[in-house]
């Protein structure tokens, strides 16, 4: 497989917060790779470096040191224009606390990224009503998020991640603010709806009942990886 | 992006209404207490901006404003006339006397004695009577202001309402009668006293004797005339100190602005509301954008430019300034409408708009720079914080 068809090549990934007695480290020389069409997760104990490490591939954070590659393309080397206009159109975001615009409607909080791509708000609206409808929140549409149930958030923040055809997806614990069933529909939709071969999905989690969705499951400990493994008892072991 | 920018605005609305209350009462202040100012000092030279026909004044070289009398010889009106380039050059008297009234108090008028041949310097509006009448014996206008309150007769009954002066009636003017033969509508004065009007000659009975009566010579300039040139003339060839009336006005206002600490109280006004105003403003519009920050986290992870996420930020600023800045102003318009032809001075020049409209920039734009220094400097990894 060639660096270009990796999705993520991350190699001796190093980064650090603060300086002197107050430094933490929090990625000591992070190896991973993220092949194109598939479901990765990086799970383990909280302050390992999860987070940081998916802020760092989704070049919303730089490195101290060490390479990150998204699609070939060498984030830390781009200018800040360059960057920002590639995270625009290749990277979709996830979060925990879904962040969707409590003053905007589920339609219009979709049709941000194409918004910020340039499109018309209304065009952009439509599109995201369109969407919305495959997801099965068509009757949803005009409702803002305080009106929807934290299920149907997310369900809409997953559109939002998607909308603009991005090739790489981070989803920072995107099951923790909702129930085990919930979660479950809501993994289900990810990887039938937002998982296809031109593009990758990075979950970040610590709930291992979502582990059987992933196609490689990445252990982290103190801010490295110990282990990239295919199932949960794998994970387990 | 500015749509978005709009929604996350008004979103909130406690918020918003917030931020608007805080513009507009800046706006408010910034417009109302500098338009009571303007109403004081107008009132200040109301009766320069009542005599309508004369050019120039002509007086002692030491007056420093309006009510500052310094009495000349009549001899000077003379001389003043003969200065090449006057049409014509009329007396006036002006000054203050004891108007005995009918329950026995007294109350301080300003008099004013007009040229008794040709009685220029006289009310432009009668309310009741005809100017022709002041020659008569002693016969005196008053103004309406004066006639229903302050000069009026005593109620009938304890607490009733004052009965107005009637043309007819006679009052004592520093124990001379006085027949009021008029009531005629002038602009309120800075101390608002009761005006009345005589002739020249009637003004120098009513007063006590003394050896100069001449206040102001009222010049008329010949057609063609330029005024400050002739007002020059006029100093040269009489040592008089001559002003045309937009000069006066401003002579008097200067004086009220050095040597009284009207400005000052006003201007504290002003700057208290700009600085409360300010604080308001930037204060909650900075919540605002700090309350907002995850989401302009948010989109800047997704890629918005730092250069959008400031028009973003000036956008909603321009739009809090401008709904603040009207509502400001409208309430200062109702408050010009309501106090039309009260006792209230109040002015609301063009001038107004404009220093408002200043003060409200630097407001919004003070709470624009500390909210777009907070997103600008905003790390987009914020956004995966729980």
């Amino acid at each position: 497989m060639t660096q270009e068809e990796f999705a993520v090549t991350c190699k001796e990934l190093i980064k650090s917060y603060g300086h002197g007695e107050t430094k933490i480290t929090a990625l000591r020389g992070v190896n991973l790779e993220v092949r194109s069409g598939e479901m990765m997760m990086l799970a383990g104990p909280s302050g390992c470096g999860k987070t940081t490490l998916i802020s760092v591939i989704a070049s919303i954070l730089n490195q101290d040191n060490g390479e990150c590659k998204v699609y070939g393309h060498d984030l830390n080397h781009m200018s800040k224009t360059e960057r920002i206009a590639f995270r625009s159109k290749n990277i979709g975001f996830v979060f925990q606390a879904f962040n969707l615009f409590p003053s905007l409607t589920a339609a219009e909080n979709v049709a941000i990224p194409l918004v910020i791509g340039g499109m018309d708000i209304k065009e952009a609206t439509q599109k995201g009503c369109e969407l919305l409808n495959e997801m099965g929140l068509g009757d949803r549409v005009s409702d803002v998020p305080a009106d929807l149930s934290g299920g149907q958030q997310q369900r809409v923040a997953i559109a939002r991640a998607m909308i603009h055809g991005p090739r790489l997806i981070v989803c920072d614990e995107p099951t923790s603010a909702l129930d085990g069933h919930t979660g479950q529909k809501i993994m289900e939709l990810i990887k039938k709806v937002a998982l296809d071969e031109t593009r990758a999905i990075i979950v970040v989690t610590h709930d291992s009942r979502i582990f059987s969705f992933a196609d490689r499951i990445a252990k982290m400990e103190d801010g490295q990886i110990l282990k990239v493994v295919n199932s949960y008892e794998e994970f387990e072991d | 992006m500015f749509y978005i920018a709009f929604r996350m605005l008004v979103g909130d609305r406690g918020k918003f209404l917030g931020i608007i209350l805080g513009l507009s009462f800046a706006s408010l202040i910034m417009t109302q207490q500098p338009g009571v100012f303007v109403g004081i000092m107008t009132r200040a030279y109301s009766f320069i901006t009542d005599l309508g026909l004369p050019d120039i004044w002509v007086m002692e070289p030491t007056v420093q404003y309006i009510d500052d009398i310094k009495p000349m010889p009549d001899t000077y009106l003379y001389r003043v006339a003969s200065v090449e380039g006057v049409a014509w050059a009329k007396p006036l008297y002006k000054g203050t006397i004891q108007a005995r009234l009918h329950n026995g108090t007294f109350q301080t008028c300003n008099l004013i004695g007009l040229d008794d041949a040709t009685l220029i310097g006289a009310p432009a509006v009668m309310i009741e009577g005809k100017i022709e009448n002041l020659r008569r014996t002693d016969g005196i206008i008053v103004n309406q202001e004066g006639a229903l309150d302050k000069l009026a007769n005593p109620p009938k009954y304890p607490r009733g309402p004052k009965i107005p002066l009637k043309v007819g009636q006679e009052i004592e003017l520093n124990n001379h009668r006085a027949v009021v033969v008029g009531i005629a509508q002038t602009t309120r004065t800075f101390q608002s006293q009761p005006v009345v009007y005589t002739t020249y000659s009637n003004a120098t009975l009513f007063t006590p004797p003394q050896l100069n009566l001449l206040s102001f010579v009222l010049v008329k300039a010949k057609p063609g005339q330029n005024l400050k040139a002739l007002c020059d003339r006029i100093f040269r060839r009489t040592g008089l100190r001559a002003y045309t009336k937009e000069d006066f006005k401003s002579l008097t206002v200067n004086y009220y602005l050095k040597y009284t600490g009207i400005p000052i109280n006003f201007g504290v006004s002003v700057l208290l509301g700009f600085l409360v105003g300010a604080a308001i403003a930037g204060q909650t519009f900075y919540n605002f954008t700090l309350e907002n920050l995850r989401y302009f986290g948010v989109l800047k992870a997704m890629g918005t430019s730092e250069k959008t996420l400031l028009l973003m930020i000036i956008f909603q600023a321009l739009i809090i300034s401008f709904i603040g800045y009207g509502i400001g102003v409208g309430c200062t318009g109702i408050f010009d409408l309501l106090t039309q032809n009260t006792m209230l001075a109040f002015r609301f020049p063009w001038q107004l708009f404009i220093f408002s409209i200043f003060g409200i920039f630097i407001i919004s734009s003070f709470a624009a720079l500390i909210s777009i220094r907070k997103v600008i400097t905003l790390e987009p990894a914020i956004v995966f914080k729980s």
